[in-house]
């Protein structure tokens, strides 16, 4: 089982919105992390075989997926990031009726569907009409569609955006739980989403994968150290400009900063263990999401 | 499974349901209207009900049968009998409508009589009858073709080519004489309003059938319709099944039970008629009967609203958008009544051969929409009937390959 993509390339007019992605995917969850604007939807929807690319392949064990058209959509599993549905339709209901488009016999679809909604904690709404569904339960029935043909892809767009946090913990553990044999895409911009559950991190900037490895790989991959420090209120600016920040926290008479340096900022600067959210800032230049940082 | 989803897709919305309640109710007021038929009893009062219906149908009954000669002479008679009554001739209009009701039996006759005894053929006198003698009624149907030939050389000399007009008289000559005549108000009636019926009809239609397609855009539900195994064929063609389902469902029911409901009331008399044996039809070149009007008024109908239904389908799956494709129904039944003003032979010609005259076949049989298809000279009918039918089918195939490569960005 291997998903390749060589020189993938997707221009809108004059926007390249991803530029020369090359890498091989296999069994295992993903975590592909960028800022909002990196690409990272556009190049899940060509994956999904929504979007040609403009130049490049992409192929799964070898055979073009755009060629294999219906049985490369048979292994799929998508959950876009602007998840829609048919607000009239009951829970119930939207799950038979996808499984009815992925080519399930009723039968079967009957059964995925009731295994399914016990699985994402739905039983209960099966007959409420998703309309009437919080955001939570919403995502809950579109990671269920996307599990129903028990596919060997799952692609998953910004599973957890607008998820209060107790909801994104429990949506994180039930990727994970579903992320067994098979290969699991997941974009987001939220570095805690991934932290725990991808086995390998692909940091899209620009339109490129500028970086990919482990967790641990990425965090020794940074040339800067992280140093915690207290300095006065009054430098916060000056130290904001000459550093990378990645956490001020007000405390009495200053501030707590979390700084990415070669070396030390201040004398009284404290050598920190690197996270994920370092590695974050060191190569994205800019901060996680504020919300993510309560995790 | 996939296409009772899709049906439930339609009418799981609000807006159908409130869309077939307004068809339904506009149905009912259109038979109310249709159904509304007076009779001007033996005192010159008007009675209505269906008391007046059956009376009125029973007096025209009494000279139904062959219209040959003889029966000419006996209605032109009948109405000299009636004009040279006090009553007729009285200056008191209750006076007046007594002799009306004299003559109620005859008035569909006496009215062939004023049609066929014009002075020009584009021209009309209700008084024309009056001035009748019995031994003019060997000129009756002979009057028919004498008009369209003095038209066809006179006032729609330009309007027509030398082959055309040999095809309208032919025609004329073709039609079988003496005309088989009955008691017809029931189809009369149901004719005045069968045209506004497939109208709205087809506009709650598009309504309905605008958002097979684009809905899935509108929800944002096409990313994932489009990664599934039949997203991008089966279930287009569920989708293009339900529009047609929904056209057959809702179509049929509405014009079969306007008509039983108005031929229940009225009477279905007359059927085998020709539809000259009508003021409404006797200047049709169509030698057809009552009925064959009828079947081609729905038939033509159905092809017309499946036509424009399918092409607001296309609009809304190319487009994405319900309303532009919405719109398009509207735009292809009312723009035509505007242009109709212009007089212009081309643009005549255009118009006489777009979709909305299906949807009104029953007064475009009355229209001389000529054309040349093959060396022959053939009317705007079935011409219609054969164009649209072909047009609705090919729009199956365009809709399937325009949705099966929709790329979502």
């Amino acid at each position: 089982m291997e998903l390749k993509l060589s020189g993938v390339t997707r221009e809108f007019q004059d926007i390249v919105a991803v530029d020369h992605v090359s890498c091989t995917l296999t069994n295992g969850v993903y975590g592909l992390l960028g800022v909002n604007g990196a690409g990272k939807t556009t190049l899940m929807r060509m994956l999904c075989t929504l979007l040609k690319p403009s130049a490049g392949s992409i192929t799964w064990n070898g055979e073009d997926i755009f060629t294999m058209d219906n049985r490369y959509r048979k292994l799929l599993g998508y959950l876009p990031q602007d998840f829609g549905f048919y607000p009239d339709f009951s829970v119930y209901d939207y799950l038979l009726y996808i499984a009815s488009i992925k080519g399930l016999r009723p039968a079967v679809a009957k059964q995925r569907t009731d295994i399914l909604l016990k699985q994402v904690g739905l039983q209960k709404e099966r007959n409420k009409k998703m309309k009437k569904l919080s955001g939570g339960m919403k995502r809950r029935a579109g990671i269920a569609q996307a599990m129903l043909n028990n596919p060997k892809i799952l692609i998953l767009d910004e599973p957890t955006a607008g998820l209060d946090p107790n909801e994104r913990i429990r949506f994180r553990n039930l990727i994970s739980e579903l992320s067994e044999e098979r290969m699991v895409l997941l974009s987001t911009h939220i570095v805690s989403d991934i932290e725990y559950i991808a086995n390998e991190i692909l940091l899209m900037k620009d339109g490129r994968i500028t970086m990919s490895g482990t967790a641990e790989e990425l965090i020794s991959s940074m040339l800067e150290k992280v140093w915690s420090c207290d300095i006065q209120k009054n430098k916060i600016d000056s130290y904001m400009k000459a550093y990378k920040v990645s956490n001020v926290k007000t405390v009495q008479g200053g501030a707590k900063l979390r700084i990415l340096s070669a070396k030390q900022p201040t004398e009284n600067a404290i050598l920190e263990t690197a996270s994920l959210e370092d590695v974050f800032l060191y190569y994205f230049g800019e901060k996680v999401d504020a919300d993510d940082v309560q995790i | 499974m996939m296409f009772r989803y899709e049906m439930k897709k339609v009418f799981a919305k609000a807006g159908t349901k409130i869309a077939v309640i307004v068809l339904l109710a506009i149905l009912g007021v259109t038979c109310g209207f249709a159904m509304d038929v007076s009779y001007v009893n033996e005192n010159g009062e008007a009675e209505n009900g269906y008391a007046a219906v059956r009376q009125l149908r029973e007096k025209q009954k009494e000279w139904s049968g062959i219209l040959d000669e003889e029966k000419l002479q006996k209605v032109i008679e009948e109405n000299q009998r009636i004009s040279a009554t006090p009553q007729a001739k009285s200056k008191d209009y209750k006076e007046n409508n007594i002799a009306f009701s004299w003559r109620q039996g005859i008035s569909e006759i006496r009215e062939l009589l004023n049609a066929s005894f014009m002075d020009e053929f584009r021209s009309y006198d209700y008084y024309k009858a009056d001035t009748l003698m019995a031994s003019d009624a060997s000129a009756f149907y002979e009057n028919r073709t004498v008009l369209l030939k003095e038209w066809l050389s006179n006032e729609a000399k330009h309007q027509f080519s030398d082959v055309e007009k040999q095809y309208l008289v032919q025609k004329y000559e073709a039609l079988k004489i003496p005309l088989l005549y009955d008691y017809i108000g029931g189809w009369t009636q149901l004719f005045e309003y069968v045209s506004t019926v497939i109208i709205i009809t087809t506009l709650v239609l598009g309504y309905l059938v605008a958002g097979i397609f684009s809905s899935e855009f509108g929800w944002k539900s096409d990313a994932i319709f489009f990664t599934t195994v039949h997203g991008r064929n089966k279930a287009v063609v569920a989708k293009i099944k339900a529009g047609i389902s929904i056209v057959t469902m809702i179509y049929w029911p509405v014009i079969l039970l306007y008509s039983g409901i108005v031929l229940l009331y009225l009477g279905a008399d007359g059927a085998v008629c020709p539809v000259q044996a009508d003021m409404v039809g006797w200047k049709c070149f169509y030698n057809i009967q009552v009925w064959q009007k009828y079947l081609l008024t729905v038939v033509g109908g159905y092809i017309g609203c499946l036509f424009i239904s399918f092409l607001t389908m296309l609009v809304s799956a190319k487009t994405k958008s319900a309303v532009v494709a919405v719109m398009l129904p509207f735009i292809l039944i009312f723009i035509p009544s505007f242009l109709g003003n212009i007089e212009s032979p081309v643009i005549n010609k255009v118009l006489g051969l777009l979709p909305d005259r299906l949807l009104q076949i029953s007064t475009a049989l009355g229209y001389f929409d000529l054309y040349k298809v093959g060396g022959k000279v053939i009317g705007a009918i079935p011409i219609l009937l054969v164009l649209y039918s072909v047009l609705t089918i090919l729009h199956v195939p365009i809709i399937y390959q325009e949705y099966q490569h929709k790329q979502i960005n």
